[in-house]
């Protein structure tokens, strides 16, 4: 029969460890009794199903051979109702089986994003989306493609060993010359899957390298054409595709040694059957209904035979799999909730760090005996060079990373004693890198209060500076941007992020280069609407443009991982060295703005 | 299993002409073909010989206790379980051998023909839709190659010969036990338009929420920082479990099915004995018979539900085919014409009533006319989407004009060969873009036979090789197209380096918009300042410190060349570029 067995390869190369078994485990449990449920129903299907080569052995034996009267009509229809009893009991045992697993594989997943949405900074910095993405994917199929095999595999066991003592039961000898081949078909099949893998898996390889030539040579288009450069390109087309021609012809060849000889082996034992049987009937030691039997029954093997090896590397691969998922659940968030999370005292939004020593996981303090104190209502930009710490100060302040040493307090409050949902609502920070959701616009400013009015969407985008361009769209604050929608200049995007701080109504403000992407020539439409947003509450501004930090009442200059200066954008202009050096390094970025201020930033 | 959109689905014209055209393009391996063909029939009547056998000797060996006819039945089953091996052995080679042959020349095929098409077409297309004809279309082709062909002829052959088989024996049982096929006929053909309909639910239902979970996790620092931790959890449990009833929406109709195609076998097992019998006792059939029935019986359903299940595989295989022949029909626009000429070395570039429009739009230029002196530097400079960068990438010919001409040397450019048309003229793009391969490789893109001393030189004119040979692997360092751990700057230079290696006469330079790193825009500045030199040099601008240093300066707004003259003269001349310098400058003096 020719079958699509290739489907299930075995995947041994990493050894699961004990984590993602027992995840595999509590996932069962959670739902054993729908795997019971699968598993007796199919049982039921495997008595009906085994049941029905001995009808059929006794139907010709009573009927045919020895012609009873009525035996003809009991024994097909006693067949008939194995048929319906089969039939009920597979609908049923495929419907638990996959209601079980997809329920397994579902939950695990809603597990996993609503754990890695708690979980911190530090960790999504150092994790890789996509690898997080093939473990609610990838890995979650592999367990879904173990546990829906679960119920199918107790009835092909119970299938061989069935068949197997009812063949002995008939007759010893004939049962061991027809069965005798079938271990191998076993044994074949997994040594199938364990060579065909790796071959797959580099046809894969293959063909990833042939994408990606037809990638970069479609994104590089420009170059390509520019440069006469398909010559170069076709050549190593035509090298990948050659590659994986001769690996389809290596996975073709494997599947020609295999294959073919798994079919030969029960055709061998049916030719034993016929061989050794056909005497024994001449001998009158074996009916014909037995003959038929037998038959039936080597090709009712086949199949549990071929596919028993499959369940256990599908075994391995879903706790391997299971074990990467349970890695991410076994990371204990590192910011959370303080036992008794204190609300805010009313208050302006004083902002008070104190002696804050901060370094990332993998290096030196970036920040180290920082003091900085901003009275409620004022604004203070953060002027540094690039890589002294100005984000990071930034991060402190809603806690997505905790100080090492210190207190950053927010009225008088340490942020760490803060419910963390009152403290994020309380400090608005716009993100240098703009992140929008693919949603309309009007859902992206109401972020943060999704029950706002339009009023109040449309104030905080005319604040922004983003509802002149907003309302011009073909469907003004409803249009989609995002991925598949419409699609925003970077200065666009960087407003709309604004206007949704600006929603929020924070206490705290904080603006990280979040004026960066808009074009020079526009900045001074967001610069006043800026100031307005500013005025009276407490902001804090990272940016290199002199045009920016002029917004803040003042400034302070961030150097060596503490302030070293602080007064005015003129006072510093005039007083520190330092201070005019980053300017003036920070200046190149954008040399528009030296056609401005040659004199005063050229120092 | 793939599956196909009511969209994609071929009608039957088109099916016949996908058809048509695959069998032409088999022609080169007619031979392979024929054999393979040959073979499943032989394959296929191999599997069926089998219970004919068993009823043979039954019948002559048993029944007449004749062990001469029961020793040929088994001599007989020997020889069709050799055969049988033989040729499914060689039935796998020779499918594979012809279909990976085909498949590697149309990939070849598709993408030649991908690179010879225009600009404009890379324009008008999405490139992930021009990538997914040569992944995943061919990769669709490429599932039926490996094992679906073999499967579905087999399947489809081992149908029709057990009939045929079936109703040679004993056309009165056939009739009897076939009762139950055009049922299980009908609800495959039912089940595999339901479960496909199904299946793109559940394709859409995984996009959505893979797409949720892109967005939970890209927007993860946003989604904390306003704490809507909660909302988003909540979101994509909606998603999820949307997943969820998809996947057991698919489960249910598959539990009618399976269930059908049981009990039909089964039934058919029940009738054969039931009224099988009576047929023996009548003498209409022998009980050899009856037995042949039993076995092929217990195989007949099998195939049935294993060809519904193909269908989809077929069917979007058919329309990938369908997609692959499209691309192929689309013209190549900028065909080098016959008897094409070589340019001249050297000549001015004259654009001469030129206007411009993309396939699907309105005019993006009108009637320009501009000459351009060789080793002049002309600024383009304009409010996005003038068409300033249309009109330099029509001067080095990525284009056609709609109307009038571009010369060189008073060569029209369409009637340049197209060697020389590179050889002369470089397009340097506004990011710079990497390969996989080595830095060296990546340079070597400007010119494909240069020599390792070559390409050190291009980098070293362009002032960058002392920080590229500085790296551990040095020019021979891989980088690659997207997690490079090149900067921008870096990639920048290893672009203009290309230019270098191509030395052009004319370069044609897209500056970069958003800024650099300050140590690496210092050394960028200077590399394209040594490149222009001795070049004619087309640069869109979109800095004023760039358009102050050029020659002329060109504006061009809506589509026409409104103003050109030197920097001064159009400050002065107060009009288009004045107001834009003063934009630029008054925007910052501000403050």
């Amino acid at each position: 029969m020719p079958t699509s067995l290739e489907d299930g390869t075995e995947d041994v190369r990493r050894k699961a460890t004990r984590d993602g078994w027992r995840l595999l485990g509590q996932s069962l449990k959670a739902e054993w009794r729908g795997i019971a449920f699968g598993v007796g129903v199919g049982l039921v299907w495997t008595f009906a199903k085994v049941s029905v080569p001995k009808l059929v052995q006794l139907g010709i034996e009573e009927g045919i051979e020895q012609q009873l009267d009525g035996a003809l009509m009991k024994w097909s229809l006693i067949i008939l109702g194995a048929g319906v009893l089969a039939a009920i009991f597979t609908g049923a045992r495929r419907y638990f089986a996959f209601r079980v697993s997809r329920s397994v594989e579902t939950t695990l997943r809603h597990r996993l994003f609503a754990h890695l949405q708690r979980l911190h900074f530090a960790f999504h910095d150092k994790a890789a989306t996509g690898q997080l993405m093939s473990r609610a994917n990838t890995d979650l199929q592999q367990v879904q493609a173990f546990v829906v095999m679960i119920p199918v595999t107790f009835s092909n066991a119970i299938t061989v060993v069935a068949a197997t003592a009812i063949m002995i039961s008939i007759n010893a000898t004939l049962a061991l010359l027809a069965l005798g081949a079938l271990p191998l078909v076993n044994i074949l099949a997994k040594r199938f899957s364990s060579r065909l893998h790796p071959a797959v898996m580099g046809l894969q390889q293959e063909l990833a390298e042939l994408s990606d030539v037809v990638e970069e040579t479609v994104s590089g288009v420009r170059v390509v054409k520019g440069h006469g450069a398909e010559p170069i390109q076709a050549a190593r087309l035509r090298k990948e595709a050659d590659d994986v021609f001769d690996r389809s012809v290596e996975t073709a060849r494997i599947r020609a040694t295999y294959l073919p000889a798994m079919e030969l082996l029960p055709n061998l034992g049916l030719v034993m059957v016929l061989g050794y049987g056909g005497y024994q009937v001449l001998r009158g030691d074996l009916t014909i209904g037995q003959l038929v039997a037998f038959n039936v029954y080597l090709a009712l093997l086949v199949w549990p035979l071929r596919s028993t090896g499959l369940i256990v590397s599908l075994a391995q691969r879903a706790a391997a799999s299971a074990d990467r998922v349970y890695e991410v659940l076994a990371t204990a968030p590192a910011i959370a909730d303080p036992p008794h999370g204190k609300v805010l005292p009313p208050g302006g939004g004083e902002l008070r760090l104190e002696g804050v020593r901060f370094g990332y996981l993998d290096g030196a303090p970036v920040l180290d005996g920082m003091d900085l104190v901003v009275p409620a209502g004022q604004s203070v930009a953060i002027v540094g060079a690039t890589g002294s710490g100005k984000s990071t100060v930034a991060r402190l302040i809603p806690r997505f990373y905790d100080v090492e040493v210190g207190t950053v307090r927010i009225d008088g409050v340490d942020v760490r004693d803060l419910r963390l949902n009152e403290l994020r609502r309380s400090v608005g920070i716009v993100f240098e890198e703009t992140f929008l959701f693919s949603s309309t616009i009007r859902s992206n400013i109401a972020f943060a209060d999704p029950d706002a009015s339009d009023e109040a969407v449309e104030r905080a985008a005319r604040l922004s500076g983003a509802h002149d361009f907003a309302s011009q769209l073909p469907d003004g604050y409803a249009t989609v941007i995002g991925e598949r929608g419409f699609s925003l200049s970077g200065g666009q995007r960087q407003r709309i992020a604004i206007a949704r701080a600006v929603l929020a109504d924070p206490r705290i403000l904080i603006l990280d280069d979040a004026t960066s992407a808009v074009d020079p020539t526009k900045e001074h439409e967001i610069r006043d609407a800026l100031d307005e947003v500013m005025r009276g509450r407490t902001t804090i501004v990272i940016a290199h443009r002199p045009a920016t930090i002029a917004l803040a009442d003042r400034v302070v200059l961030l150097d060596g991982g503490r302030i070293v200066a602080e007064g005015t954008h003129d006072e510093l202009l005039a007083t520190s060295e330092r201070y005019r050096q980053v300017l003036a390094s920070a200046d190149a970025e954008g040399d528009t703005d030296s056609a401005a201020e040659p004199g005063a930033v050229r120092a | 299993m793939g599956a196909v959109g009511e969209a994609d689905a071929l009608d039957r014209g088109e099916a016949k002409q996908v058809l048509r055209r695959a069998w032409r393009r088999l022609s080169p391996y007619r031979k392979l073909v024929i054999s393979g063909a040959l073979l499943s029939v032989l394959w296929t009547g191999t599997i069926v010989a089998g219970p004919f056998l068993v009823r043979y000797g039954i019948d002559k060996g048993m029944r007449q206790d004749d062990s001469g006819a029961l020793n040929v039945a088994i001599g007989m089953f020997v020889v069709v379980t050799l055969v049988s091996y033989v040729t499914y052995r060689a039935l796998i080679i020779t499918i594979n051998q012809v279909g990976e042959q085909f498949l590697r020349d149309l990939r070849v095929q598709v993408f030649d023909h991908l690179q010879a098409l225009s600009m404009s077409f890379y324009d008008r297309e999405k490139a992930g839709v021009i990538i997914s004809r040569m992944t995943a279309d061919v990769e669709s082709l490429s599932e039926l190659v490996q094992v679906g062909l073999i499967m579905f002829v087999s399947n489809a052959l081992l149908l029709v010969i057990t009939v045929i088989v079936l109703f040679a024996m004993s056309w009165q049982l056939a009739l009897v036990c076939l009762i139950g096929l055009p049922i299980v006929v009908v609800a495959s053909i039912k089940f595999q338009r339901e479960s496909n309909k199904a299946y793109l639910t559940v394709r859409d239902r995984i996009g959505q929420t893979l797409s949720s979970l892109q967005e939970g996790l890209s927007g993860v620092r946003v989604i904390q920082a306003f704490g809507r931790e909660d909302v988003e959890v909540g979101r994509f449990g909606r998603r999820n479990q949307g997943l969820f009833d998809a996947h057991m929406h698919s489960v249910r109709i598959s539990v009618w099915y399976f269930p059908i195609v049981e009990l039909s076998g089964i039934a058919g097992t029940a009738a054969v004995i039931g009224i099988g019998g009576m047929f023996v006792r009548d003498g209409i059939v022998t009980i050899g018979t009856v037995a042949a029935f039993v076995l092929l019986l217990a195989n007949l359903f099998e195939p049935v539900q294993q060809l519904s299940q193909l269908f989809n595989t077929l069917q979007s295989a058919g329309a990938a085919l369908s997609k692959l022949f499209g691309l192929l029909d689309t013209p190549v626009e900028l065909s080098e014409h016959l008897g094409a000429v070589d340019l001249p070395r050297h000549g001015d570039i004259a654009v001469e009533s030129v206007s411009f429009a993309y396939a699907s739009g309105a005019p993006v230029l009108r009637g320009i006319d501009l000459h351009i002196r060789s080793g002049e530097r002309l600024a383009l400079v304009g409010p996005t989407g003038a068409g300033k960068s249309t009109l330099a990438k029509l001067a080095a010919r990525l284009y056609d004009p709609t109307e009038g001409r571009i010369t060189y040397g008073g060569v029209d450019l369409r009637h340049a060969t197209l060697r020389s048309l590179r050889e002369r003229m470089v397009v340097v793009p506004q990011e710079g873009f990497l390969f996989n391969g080595t830095l060296a490789d990546n340079v070597r893109i400007g010119r494909g036979d240069a020599t390792d001393d070559e390409v050190a030189e291009a980098l070293r004119a362009v002032g960058a090789l002392e920080r590229f040979a500085a790296l551990p692997l040095g020019l021979q360092m891989p980088v690659n197209a997207r997690g490079t751990r090149l900067s921008a700057g870096e990639k920048q230079l290893v672009s203009l380096a290309r230019a270098a290696l191509a030395d052009p006469d004319v370069l044609v330079l897209d500056e970069a918009t958003s800024s650099l790193d300050p140590g690496t825009e210092v050394l960028v500045e200077a590399a394209i300042e040594r490149l222009m030199e001795g070049r004619t040099v087309v640069v869109i601008a979109h800095r004023l410190s760039t358009s102050q240093r050029a020659d002329r300066v060109g504006v061009v707004a809506g589509g026409e060349l409104v103003e050109l003259g030197t920097h001064d003269e159009l400050v002065e001349q107060g009009g288009h570029y004045a107001a834009l310098f003063a934009s630029w400058a008054g925007g910052l003096a501000r403050q």
